[in-house]
């Protein structure tokens, strides 16, 4: 269904947007990492993914616990999952396309 | 949820490493100052981070956006008001009436190390808006 | 992280099933049907874009999986209208 895909998409960038905010906020005294609960946000389907806290993640001196090590792998792995996810996306869209037009004959 | 105001964390999370660095740079330079045009020998200076609320620049509403990510900014610069490091030189220009010399309190290694820590956060950040750019730039193609 | 959910065979526009897949029912209940799914696509399309543009946290993909599947209603709806006349002149042929 590509309304999952969508929605995938949607989660993705959601995500994205708070790795790129724990990556700028890695020197910011306090700042604790924010995530989204992917699994459950994608069974939700609908409505804007919620934020929260990361567990587990040790404080380091002046109250922040980015690890930049995580925050790079989730980085990389949502870029090539949205990548991959509008590749498959794409073709689904041609695929339609083409069955439309072969109606024309 | 929108990449673009991830790409404007990321710029700022570059701009304020930046000026951390900036500032370990001049206290590495100063590290031995005994005179300022202000009097007294240099003192050492610290950025201080905060988070900051973020919107994209064509956003005309904030509250819509995912909350809790957040930019970052050098909210303030500290100096350093501890009382310099005295020095018995007495032979020295800057030297004072019982031969000690001022010298500011920089920690050469110590800001080294965070300097290097500045560089990769500046990196990380670098990183971070070329993945950004990239997950638009699929998105846009899915049109052709 | 977990894997990726399975995804089942593609259908981008649930609308556009519904209004090009009956095989020869009543024409007219094909074409309002069809109508208004390019109009419900229409809205959507034009919405998303405002949303975009006027920077309200809309994503790109999204906006741009709206106008997709608004070209591809008019597309269909397009190549039903055809159909439906070119068989229309074959009938009326046929009666002279």
């Amino acid at each position: 269904m590509a309304g999952e895909l969508e929605r995938y998409m949607d989660l993705l960038s959601a995500r994205q947007k708070l790795v790129a905010s724990n990556i700028a906020n890695a020197d910011t005294p306090g700042y604790q990492t924010q995530d989204i609960d992917f699994q459950s946000e994608f069974q939700n389907a609908m409505g804007a993914p919620q934020a929260a806290a990361v567990a587990g993640l040790p404080n380091k001196n002046d109250g922040n616990n980015v690890s930049i090590d995580r925050e790079s792998r989730l980085l990389a792995e949502n870029a090539l999952r949205f990548q991959a996810a509008s590749a498959l996306l794409h073709s689904q869209i041609q695929q339609l396309r083409s069955a439309i037009k072969e109606g024309q004959s | 949820m929108s990449l673009f105001s991830a790409l404007s964390i990321g710029s700022s999370g570059m701009a304020a490493q930046r000026a951390r660095a900036e500032l370990l740079v001049e206290n590495l330079a100063n590290a031995e100052t005994t005179r300022t045009p202000e009097g007294g020998p240099y003192r050492r200076k610290d950025a201080v981070f905060e988070s900051t609320p973020v919107g994209s620049p064509f956003s005309s509403v904030f509250g819509k956006e995912l909350e809790a990510a957040s930019g970052v900014v050098v909210a303030s610069v500290v100096t350093d008001t501890r009382d310099p490091e005295k020095r018995y030189m007495p032979g020295h220009p800057d030297a004072d009436a019982n031969g000690y010399v001022a010298f500011p309190r920089v920690n050469p290694a110590e800001d080294m190390v965070d300097l290097m820590g500045a560089a990769r956060g500046y990196e990380a950040n670098v990183a971070a808006i070329g993945a950004v750019k990239d997950m638009i730039q699929h998105s846009i193609e899915l049109l052709k | 992280m977990a894997p990726i959910p399975p995804i089942s065979a593609p259908a981008l526009v649930e609308p556009l099933q519904a209004a090009g897949g009956t095989g020869g029912g009543d024409f007219s209940q094909v074409f309002s049907s069809a109508i208004r799914s390019v109009e419900g696509a229409n809205q959507d399309a034009n919405a998303s874009v405002q949303r975009f543009l006027t920077g309200e946290g809309e994503d790109l993909h999204s906006t741009i999986l709206a106008t997709t599947r608004a070209e591809m209603a008019f597309d269909l709806f397009l190549q039903t209208r055809n159909k439906v006349v070119s068989a229309y002149q074959e009938i009326m042929r046929m009666q002279l």
